[in-house]
């Protein structure tokens, strides 16, 4: 089944409030993994799975790259949390979305499935993943 | 009424081919964080903040081509003062 579109899997919204997950700056360590558009994830996905993850390819291995947190604010009566822009070099990939897990968590929880609308490719080239803007109504990761 | 919900950002997605991204790239991903246009604003409002949108395009792609000059004149200076100064011309022509 294809990508349908940005979307938190329910297990993360339980686990938040179980405090699995720290954004902060020192926190937890965060990884944004790549998809084929023959990857299944729905609001049921719990974990990184490595099944229909891109190939490895420059500097893209198993498991994606790590992300740099930008750490969590508020404005207004939302939080946020932020993420530098990720880059995979002397690649050749193909992307349909990506997954952001939590790589320090005890089974890899999933965060946030990603959906890039159609697929992306980079030949022998730079694949880049840019977050968008922080702030209350665009931050990648947000509780309003 | 209050309301609380969990919500995603959309990530934009830039690739290149044969080689990183070009001064263009680059520039585009630095203004898309330090701007952002809403849809929903204003059309009088909306057109101005494209007119400054592509202003500072502009503008970054300019420094961005500078910076890659300057780096790359940099680089040449240092391999010319390594001894290699075929290697250096031939850079600097890139």
């Amino acid at each position: 089944m294809a990508f349908t579109g940005n979307f938190m899997p329910t297990s993360f919204k339980s686990e938040i409030l179980r405090g699995v997950h720290n954004f902060a700056t020192g926190g937890n360590t965060f990884k944004l993994a790549l998809y084929t558009n023959s990857a299944s994830f729905t609001a049921a996905t719990t974990a990184y799975t490595a099944s229909n993850e891109v190939g490895n390819s420059g500097s893209y291995t198993a498991g994606g790259g790590t992300l740099t947190k930008a750490g969590v604010a508020t404005s207004g009566t939302t939080a946020y949390t932020d993420f530098s822009d990720i880059s995979f070099t002397s690649a050749t990939i193909t992307a349909r979305g990506a997954l952001i897990y939590n790589d320090t968590a005890t089974g890899d929880p999933a965060c946030a499935v990603l959906d890039f609308g159609s697929d992306k490719t980079s030949t022998s080239g730079t694949f880049t993943v840019q977050f968008p803007t922080p702030g209350a109504t665009t931050a990648i990761l947000r509780i309003a | 009424m209050f309301t609380g919900e969990g919500l995603i950002g959309s990530p934009f997605v830039v690739t290149s081919n044969n080689g990183g991204h070009s001064p263009e790239a680059i520039a585009e991903l630095c203004v898309n964080r330090l701007i952002q246009i809403s849809d929903k604003a204003h059309p009088t409002l909306r057109d101005q903040a494209h007119a400054f949108r592509d202003q500072m395009l502009k503008v970054v792609v300019h420094y961005v081509k500078m910076a890659m000059e300057e780096d790359r004149a940099t680089m040449c200076a240092k391999i010319r003062e390594a001894g290699f100064p075929d290697l250096a011309s031939n850079l600097r022509r890139l």
